[in-house]
């Protein structure tokens, strides 16, 4: 067991993982953090894409232990409380998911390219997305949620990055 | 907070309910769930193909610090009732049936096969104890494919079978085939394979088991299909008594065919937690997904085809073979499917059609969508290959032997009416959507160049859920049930047997019924996912447009009936004077006397009214899909195939589709996309693999290549004007088409950019090194 | 799919690794980016004692040059590699080769000296690191060694790396005047590791070859120089039919490996294609750096 302390989604979380244990499985075990999902296990999936320290990574190619002192991000924290941030909201009217299981893996990837990229095109988001499998749709509709985030974000607030406070002008998000 | 605002849901993109919980990460599968006292398995599996067991022990495992039991499969057949496979039980199947164990234990018979059951603190311990456990096999020569499976001299997997015979082989015809053979012009034979392929989603097989010893209760957390059927596979499994078992299921990540009933596996960590009386948990890992959770369409076709001079398909005699796997299951019963679907919609006068499914040490073959897909890639390949022997071109090949739609209706050779069956417009439409004179020209200027473009396409129909049977529907899916209730919060709930896994039921049947009964579409909350609650169902054959969204209507319409009826009582109005629009109950013409319909259900459960009137606001209804109907159409692709290397890309994929009614054209558009992305996978990139001694080598997603966002290019999709087959239901499914005829599609496509080369394919696999193969071969 | 047990150490500096890799010798795994390791871990291909974490060894990042070297840490992940400009300037053919590793996500974390220490014979940087001659430089106990690449690559993910030695940096030389580089590779997916992969390093002085470098990925059990191919090329002029001659000497005598994606003959066609591509490419932008 080693013991560690490091962010996440803006918290301070503690634990004593395994050092085998991999950062995929301590958020999802030991965080109850079941959001970001393991789809391989052995990195080609992306289903299992966190931010660490302002990049994509794989998660479960990461021990836990090797994201001590960290900031990480999942999909549970990407957005402010009850609500959905561009991409997320640009994602729901773009139809981009039907199972929902690439899902998380596939909007941290998204949200860390266009951190980098806010004016990518549709080739640039195709191979940035290309290391994320999608089994269900396509990925016609994904593209089209990332390019219509892509787009919202030029429009509304030149200088917000994509995955900041919802759009306003976007149809409120209702919890059932 | 506004609701929708959409006069009309049905037909309309509305946005989906699922996805503020999909978008967030708080969708709840399977391995999200956690209870108390909770364990974790983990199995041990065979390393050889074919093999006695000789010994197994646990004695190391059992002993290793976090392991609390390891169950052999001797161990578990005594807790356990030996039976057959519940999806099998279900649709019914003749023929010798192999007796099987839930895990191997006198043998075993693909590698993968398990062998025992480890249960630790966590998914690591339980992995650290099956290394310890010690198996010792006998090896048996492996049987790896059809044509030894088919010599009587391989070694019997089952040795109740005596050979590895699935299912025998049969022979049927429809029309008179020898005529017709003798009478035609030409007559070609051809052998047409398709490759071991498999569903892969993103999420594996997995259950959580919870046994109550307090209660002699199980309740199991399924990915599942089916609640129901799954419920009926754990009870007979564990020699339960039905209403002692609950099976629920929560957010699933795909499926595909695959997560129907419950596996071998999902039923031993079911006997594993009654015997440890704590919950247990079962999540495959993607190795097992690959190798052991079921694969499919390893088939191969010996055709014959008795064709005009002009072009005229007269008749086909197809002999089938097809490798069911170890512990055969589904695969038994394709071929029926497929000789039943091979005529489409084109006019074949005669059939003759013979099958045999063989077992094979290999894993089970499995639903895989529109499992009998290879009707439409064999016919649509052949008509291409005659085509291109006669001089005739694919797409006027197609039109001259498409039945034209007449009423009565044409009747396919095999018995089913081509009513409403718009393949015809279908054609002319992607004739009018591609350019096809424009491409032939820029495909010879790319020719001069030493570039080669190809165009290709395919035709298909599908009974989703196909015409009205002559005797009407039967069987436990031939009509679809659902319960429906307006609540005292004016919630109309629906109770449905449906097994959502990516199909968006919770927001296509709340806009039907929201429409039918006259609420806002946040008033509609479809129930799913818990035997105690919802009635019999599966998600499977592209059925629930037609049955679900018809039972959705027909009793939203009935709910809606008994609530006007009973408004009439409580605003003294006349049924005929009152409607349900934006969740009120109103007297036409006078927006005052609005009630909430909700305020009707409390009146109603408040007892004030008498004996005589109906105060139950629920519904039990049920469907059995009126007029029914066909989907179907023709898909058209446009593929650089770079003949130095081999490596295809798809630049242009369009498809004319008919699906009836369109509850919500974004969702059925990412069916279609999602389907024809599994086929452009099929043909370019996913085998799976078995070396001669029945290793898996398709053992990781390094090896099982799906595609991604760079291989499946912008889908374009037009819906035609459908015909109207009934009064009321006229959705039809959508979700296996794209699967079914993306595979031929492509293939034609390859072949015509290959035609300067002379070559011809006669199969569906065409990764890079095949294409050069290909190439040389026929130089 | 988990990791099996396994001890782990995180050294905070480059003795203190090699004190532990000296301890433990091949009971250890160096653990760098992990991109490569964990999988192996993962399926449970490797059963190491112990795991050495690098990754809290500052010394051991950063790019830097001097002298006509391009020094790169090995634990320099591949991302700030792709994004440094002395990277692109100075060592074009590792600044074309770093987008193609597979994705964004795995560069976030892989490293240049973890890749090239794993040495995946089908891996970009590898090939990229013989067809420049770079330098890996280890130290253990002892000392200081300096391995150049031609004596680096033993074997199929096989090193002169001792047991008991650390990869700290591996140096590039920094490209001249007329340099044009190419990194090729057929792939079945975006992303994919190569079925074959070809660096190419083409120098023109006054419209002639005057030095040539041509490294396959994927055709045998270590990265490969096509020498033949190469002393063909010296002191010609850029061609068509040179380069159809070049790819014709490159591949005539290899031995590709035959597997899932690609059989030995298909393998040796896209060889050939690739050296035909490649050295277009390379010429066209050696012209560029006149």
């Amino acid at each position: 067991m080693v013991d560690i302390a490091l962010t996440v989604n803006g918290t301070a979380r503690t634990g004593s993982p395994e050092a085998r244990m991999t950062l995929a499985d301590f958020l999802r075990d030991d965080l109850n953090l079941t959001g970001t999902h393991l789809g391989c296990e052995h990195g080609v999936c992306g289903a299992c894409t966190v931010i660490v320290d302002g990049r994509a990574v794989r998660s479960c190619l990461m021990l836990a232990v090797q994201a001590a002192g960290s900031e990480v991000t999942t999909i549970e924290g990407l957005a402010p409380g009850d609500g959905l941030g561009t991409l997320q909201q640009a994602m729901w009217d773009s139809h981009s998911f039907q199972c929902g299981f690439c899902t998380p893996g596939m909007v941290m990837q998204a949200t860390a390219f266009l951190s980098d990229h806010p004016d990518a095109d549709e080739q640039q988001i195709r191979e940035a997305l290309s290391g994320n499998i999608c089994r269900c749709t396509g990925y016609q509709s994904i593209v089209d949620g990332v390019l219509l985030a892509v787009a919202r974000a030029a429009s509304s607030d030149p200088a917000a990055p994509p995955n900041a406070s919802p759009d306003p002008t976007a149809p409120p998000y209702r919890e059932r | 907070m506004a609701a929708i605002a959409a006069e009309r849901y049905t037909g309309a993109s509305i946005k989906r309910s699922e996805d503020p919980r999909i978008l967030t990460g708080a969708g709840r599968y399977v391995d999200d769930i956690k209870l108390p006292e909770m364990l974790h398995a983990a199995f041990v599996r065979s390393p050889l193909a074919h093999a006695h067991v000789v010994s197994v022990d646990v004695s190391a495992a059992r002993a290793l610090p976090g392991v609390v039991a390891v169950f052999t499969g001797a161990e578990l057949e005594e807790i356990t009732v030996p039976g057959p496979d519940a999806l099998m039980a279900l649709i019914g199947g003749e023929g010798p049936t192999p007796e099987f164990t839930l895990l191997a234990s006198d043998k075993v018979r693909f590698a993968g096969d398990p062998v025992a059951i480890v249960i630790a603190e966590s998914r690591y311990v339980a992995e650290d104890g099956c290394e310890l456990v010690e198996v010792e096999y006998d090896d048996l020569p492996p049987v790896t494919n059809a044509s030894f499976a088919l010599d009587p001299g391989s070694p019997p997997l089952f040795a109740n079978l005596g050979d590895n015979i699935a299912r025998p082989h049969s022979r049927s015809e429809s029309g008179d085939v020898a005529a017709t053979f003798a009478e035609a012009d030409r007559v070609f034979d051809f052998r047409i394979g398709v490759h071991r392929h498999q569903n892969v989603p993103m999420e594996g097989r997995g259950c959580v088991a919870s046994y109550d010893a307090d209660r002699d209760f199980m309740t199991v957390h399924a990915a599942t299909q089916s609640v129901h059927v799954t419920k009926i596979a754990v009870a007979m499994r564990l020699g339960m008594e039905q209403d002692k078992v609950r099976v629920v299921a929560g957010d699933i990540g795909g499926s595909f065919g695959l997560k129907i009933g419950a596996s071998r596996e999902e039923l031993a960590t079911a006997a594993a937690s009654r015997a440890l009386r704590r919950p247990v948990k079962w999540v495959e890992d993607r190795g097992e997904n690959l190798t052991t959770s079921g694969q499919a369409r390893e088939e191969s076709f010996d055709v014959q085809a008795a064709v005009s001079n002009d072009g005229d398909l007269l008749g086909l005699d197809v002999k089938m073979v097809i490798d069911t796997g170890a512990y055969p299951g589904l695969g038994v019963t394709v071929p029926a499917t497929v000789e039943e679907m091979l005529p489409g919609p084109y006019k074949l006068a005669a059939l003759g059609f013979e099958s045999t499914a063989v077992t094979t040490n290999k894993a089970t073959y499995v639903a895989y969508r529109g499992p009998w897909a290879s009707e439409t890639f064999v016919r649509e390949r052949i008509l291409d290959l005659i085509a291109k022997d006669l001089g005739l071109d694919p797409l006027q090949i197609r039109l001259r032997n498409v039945a034209p739609r007449t009423d009565p209706p044409a009747v396919m050779i095999t018995g089913r009416p081509l009513a409403g069956v718009t393949s015809k417009e279908s054609l002319e439409r992607i004739a009018e959507l591609v350019d096809f004179p424009a491409f032939r020209r820029r495909q010879a200027e790319a020719r001069a160049q030493g570039h080669y473009l190809g165009i290709g396409m395919a035709t298909f129909i599908e009974a989703a859920p196909g015409p009205r049977p002559p005797g009407g529907p039967s069987g436990p899916l031939g009509t679809e049930s659902m319960r429906l209730r307006l609540t005292e919060d004016g919630i109309v709930a629906l109770f449905t047997g449906q097994m959502p896994h990516g199909q968006s039921h919770q927001t296509t049947l709340a806009q039907i019924a929201a429409d039918e009964f006259g609420v806002p579409f946040e008033q509609v909350r479809v129930v799913v996912g818990d035997t105690d609650v919802v009635p019999f169902g599966l998600t499977g054959g592209s059925r629930s447009a037609t049955m679900t969204g018809g039972v959705a209507l027909h009793g939203a319409r009935q709910l809606k009936a008994k609530v006007l009826d009973l408004a009439s009582h409580l605003m003294e109005a006349s049924v005929r004077d009152l409607q349900i629009t934006d969740g009120n109950v109103a007297v036409r013409g006078d927006p005052a006397s609005a009630i909430p319909v909700g305020e009707v259900a409390r009146r109603a459960a408040s007892g004030e009214f008498g004996p005589d009137v109906d105060a139950n606001l629920e519904v039990e209804a049920a469907f059995d899909g009126g007029e029914g109907g066909w989907s179907g159409g023709t898909h058209c692709a446009i593929v650089d195939v770079d003949v130095e290397t081999g490596i295809v890309s798809v630049e242009r994929y369009v498809v004319a589709e008919d699906c009836g009614a369109l509850i919500n054209p974004a969702i059925v558009d990412g069916q279609i996309r999602g389907g024809v992305a599994q086929g452009i996978g099929a043909v370019l990139l996913e085998r799976t693999a078995y070396d001669e001694d029945g290793n898996c080598q398709s053992a990781t997603f390094m090896d099982y290549l799906v595609p991604t966002a760079c291989d499946v290019p912008r889908i374009e999709i037009e819906h035609l004007e459908t015909v109207a087959l009934d009064a009321d239901v006229n959705f039809r499914g959508v979700g296996e088409g794209g699967m079914i005829v993306a595979p031929p599609t492509i293939v034609n496509a390859i072949e015509d950019a290959l035609s300067p080369f002379g070559v011809r394919i006669y199969e569906q696999h065409l990764p890079p090194a095949r294409i050069l193969e290909l190439i040389a071969a026929a130089g | 799919m988990k990791l099996p047990p396994v001890d782990y150490e995180a050294p905070t500096t480059v003795p203190e690794a090699v004190e532990l890799l000296a301890e433990h010798e091949d009971e250890a795994s160096v653990l760098a980016g992990g991109q490569s390791l964990i999988p192996l871990l993962a399926l449970r291909l490797a059963h190491p004692a112990v795991l050495i974490d690098i990754n809290g060894i500052a010394e051991l990042s950063g790019v830097s040059a001097a002298n006509g070297t391009v020094t790169i840490g090995a634990m320099t992940r591949e991302y700030v590699a792709e994004e440094s400009g002395t990277v692109a300037d100075a060592v074009p053919l590792l600044a074309a080769a770093l987008p193609l590793i597979g994705h964004e996500a795995i560069r976030s974390r892989g490293t240049i000296g973890g890749s090239l220490a794993h040495a995946d014979p089908a891996a970009e940087l590898p090939a990229v690191a013989l067809a420049l001659n770079a330098e890996f430089v280890v130290r253990g106990r002892p000392g200081e060694r300096v391995v150049p690449a031609a004596e680096w690559f033993e074997g199929y993910l096989t090193t002169s790396r001792r047991p008991d030695e650390l990869l700290v940096e591996v140096r590039f030389p920094a490209a001249g005047r007329g340099t044009g580089s190419s990194f090729h590779e057929v792939a079945r997916r975006h992303g994919d590791f190569a079925i074959v992969g070809l660096a190419t390093s083409l120098t023109l002085s006054e419209g002639a070859i005057s030095d040539a470098r041509l490294a396959f990925a994927g055709i045998s059990d270590v990265p490969v120089r096509a020498a033949d191919a190469e002393d063909l090329l010296v002191g010609e002029r850029p061609s068509a039919e040179l380069f159809d001659e070049a790819a014709r000497r490159a591949t005539e005598d290899i031995d590709p490996p035959a597997d899932l994606h690609g059989s030995a003959d298909y393998r040796r066609k896209v060889a050939a294609a690739l050296v035909r591509r490649g050295l277009q490419a390379a010429a066209d932008n050696a012209d560029e750096r006149q």
